[in-house]
């Protein structure tokens, strides 16, 4: 029986689902080596007055407030020490570590000339945006692979790196939480460059930081759908006491990020706003469904007891999210006149890259012990000395990952 | 950004008086010979009027606009010479991560096309839409007007003011300010009594001078702030966030591991055993 042999066994057992994740994928895959060999030009609806599309919006400003979960749950659980939540905290890292790797690709694919993605750690110009989230991204993703690990080793049994991982540990949350401040909030200075270029409705001055506050709202929200469907479709246990509790955190954040939005509007907003029909009725939508609807429900004990409506409100903000991403990398950069929508190809790399996120996410739940994990198993005190993390840990997190 | 402390009136600077251009377009020729640009197919009314090509592009550096309009009821053309704007503290030498455009000290702003990583960040940035894409290639680079810094560095004029006759004149910044409200003030019925490009994204290297309303050339409002700036005021916080959020947190998380373990080893004294493990 060869490897290969044994693998396409492994892939013919899977769920149908599944196997259509991978058809998804692959082409995908196709499509980006279709865009390497023609050339931007050809395969994208890109052209010189609208040079950022699908790519830049989605897979790049949209998808990293969306993996924005581990850094939001890593600082609320080990920093702010709300125990309980611990065992969400391990497939919301593995998302956000699908998530920038996902992040990384489609970048990648965005570049001219991505054979020279190094140059941003060779030549340095801290004056620019890109500069800086490409920096941040570079190192978040480390550090979420350096945390991912910890389920690696535990499904192998290395104890020796497990320990290490251990010791870095809060180390890690805590960068993971200064890093994420940084380039989430960068992605909204992108556009403070665009002064005449987009429109009033997004343009103001607090745009990093109105990117920084929506992007936590999205990190819990993400967390709570990808609680509860992983409860409903993979057969993973039930965590709606806790889900509860980041369904009461959650409308503090909206309300934060509706008060921001609402003083930046008013107070700092320069330009017209009532001038593009069009694009005051995407930000009518944004607005009303994606922050005061999920507010509003939030605030109801009995939604947030409620995994259904929980879910769906958590669902609203994300939808939210995105909208809001597309209406200031896309629909709020175009010149009156002017309409930009993405090529076959472009939309064809955008749907791998989303399938490709669940595929791996589908996968490593299946093989590694990220739903397993609960706090009891594991002491996450800071290690005082190395003879408190004894054996016994190593081998009770390994025969977790054999159940 | 740019070399701080730099004396944008010693730097050189184009000033193009729209009301003396004729639309021959010997500045777009002068521009593709100099800068070896392949020639575009075009044919006429694909953009407005008689102008060719219908945009500025990875072979068209600049191009003269052109403009109908009526004057006591007999047809005109108005003309308006688009290239890069050479800005004092550029948009797009701020937003390249790699950075690829520089300042030089002598006006024009270059492009290092060894450096460009292609993400067309300065694209987005361009206040003026300059910096175009060669969307036809598949390892893509950016293309724009280089204010012929091969020739000013020498000490000649560029190749579209070397060409042209009357509507280009070259020189320090500082003088063509000072030449251009001199006209103003000499023929004031000519004129508009506005420069565009001496305020525009902070002072140009560019400076038209026209008869015409400038929006109705086509040239677009942009603010009189230098556009670097509206990134740098978030842009310039990043070490101290990090450093404040980083502490902060650590802080937090300290104080807080700190409170469990007194509790557990309370916890274990008064049990009187031996430390052991929670399970």
């Amino acid at each position: 029986m060869t490897a290969a042999k044994i693998i396409i066994n492994e892939i013919k057992g899977y769920h149908r689902f599944v196997k259509f994740l991978i058809v998804l994928v692959s082409l995908g895959a196709l499509a980006s080596l279709v865009r390497f060999v023609f050339g931007l030009g050809v395969t994208t609806n890109l052209n010189d007055t609208f040079p950022w599309g699908l790519w830049i919006s989605f897979d790049v400003v949209t998808a990293v407030p969306l993996a924005a979960g581990a850094f939001t749950l890593g600082a609320i659980v080990h920093c702010f020490h709300i125990k309980k939540l611990e065992p969400l905290v391990r497939p919301a890292i593995v998302t956000g570590f699908l998530g920038y790797s996902l992040v990384c690709v489609g970048l990648l694919l965005d570049l001219g000339q991505p054979q020279r993605c190094w140059h941003t750690m060779v030549y340095w110009n801290p004056h620019s945006p890109m500069f800086e989230v490409s920096m941040c991204i570079a190192a978040y993703t480390t550090v979420l692979f350096l945390e991912f690990l910890s389920p690696v080793c535990e499904k192998f049994g290395y104890h020796v790196p497990l320990r290490l991982l251990r010791t870095i540990e809060m180390p890690l949350v805590i960068a993971a939480a200064s890093i994420s401040t940084l380039h989430q909030s960068s992605l909204g200075t992108f556009f403070l460059i665009a002064v005449d270029k987009l429109h009033s409705l997004w343009y103001n001055p607090l745009l990093p930081l109105l990117f920084w506050v929506s992007a936590m709202c999205a990190g819990i929200s993400i967390i709570i759908v990808e609680a509860t469907m992983s409860h409903k479709w993979m057969g993973q246990p039930d965590e709606s006491e806790l889900l509860e509790t980041l369904a009461k955190i959650l409308p503090w954040v909206i309300t934060a990020y509706l008060t921001l939005k609402l003083f930046s509007l008013f107070a700092l907003t320069e330009g017209p706003l009532f001038n593009r029909p069009g694009l005051l009725v995407l930000f009518a939508v944004e607005m009303l469904g994606g922050v005061i609807a999920p507010l509003v429900m939030l605030m109801n004990g009995n939604v947030r007891e409620n995994n259904r409506l929980r879910a769906t409100a958590a669902w609203l903000v994300i939808a939210g999210v995105i909208l809001n991403r597309f209406n200031v990398s896309m629909f709020g950069m175009e010149a009156p006149g002017t309409f930009y929508y993405p090529s076959f190809i472009e939309s064809l790399v955008t749907i791998g890259i989303i399938a490709a996120h669940i595929l791996f996410f589908v996968l490593i739940a299946k093989y590694f012990p990220i739903f397993e994990h609960h706090p009891e198993t594991v002491d996450y005190s800071i290690p005082d000395n190395f003879h408190k993390t004894e054996k016994g840990h190593a081998v009770h997190g390994k025969v977790a990952g054999e159940a | 950004m740019s070399e701080m402390n730099q004396d944008f009136n010693k730097s050189k600077a184009f000033l193009i008086d729209m009301t003396k251009c004729t639309g021959c377009r010997g500045c777009q020729v002068a521009c593709k010979q100099w800068n070896q640009l392949d020639a575009e197919k075009t044919e006429f009314f694909n953009g407005e009027g008689y102008q060719n090509p219908p945009l500025m592009s990875e072979h068209t550096f600049t191009r003269i606009k052109f403009r109908d309009y009526e004057k006591n009821g007999q047809n005109e053309f108005a003309f308006y010479k688009e290239m890069c704007m050479h800005c004092n503290e550029p948009a797009c030498a701020s937003v390249c991560p790699v950075g690829a455009f520089k300042k030089t000290k002598e006006g024009p702003v270059v492009y290092d096309a060894k450096r460009c990583i292609g993400c067309r960040f300065c694209m987005v940035a361009c206040p003026f839409g300059v910096p175009k894409y060669e969307w036809s290639k598949a390892l893509p680079l950016v293309r724009k007007c280089t204010g012929c810094y091969s020739r000013v560095k020498e000490g000649q004029k560029p190749a579209c003011a070397t060409t042209c006759v009357s509507a280009i004149t070259y020189g320090d910044r500082g003088e063509m300010i000072k030449e251009a409200n001199r006209r103003i003030a000499t023929r004031p019925e000519k004129y508009l009594k506005k420069l565009y490009g001496a305020e525009e994204a902070g002072g140009t290297s560019v400076i038209y001078l026209t008869a015409l309303p400038f929006d109705e050339l086509g040239f677009k409002p942009v603010t009189k702030r230098p556009l670097p700036s509206y990134t740098w005021q978030a842009l310039r916080l990043v070490p101290g966030i990090f450093l404040t959020v980083g502490s902060s947190l650590s802080l937090l998380s300290w104080f807080n591991h700190r409170k469990e373990r007194i509790a557990k080893e309370e916890e274990q004294r008064k049990s009187g055993q031996a430390p052991k493990e929670e399970s």
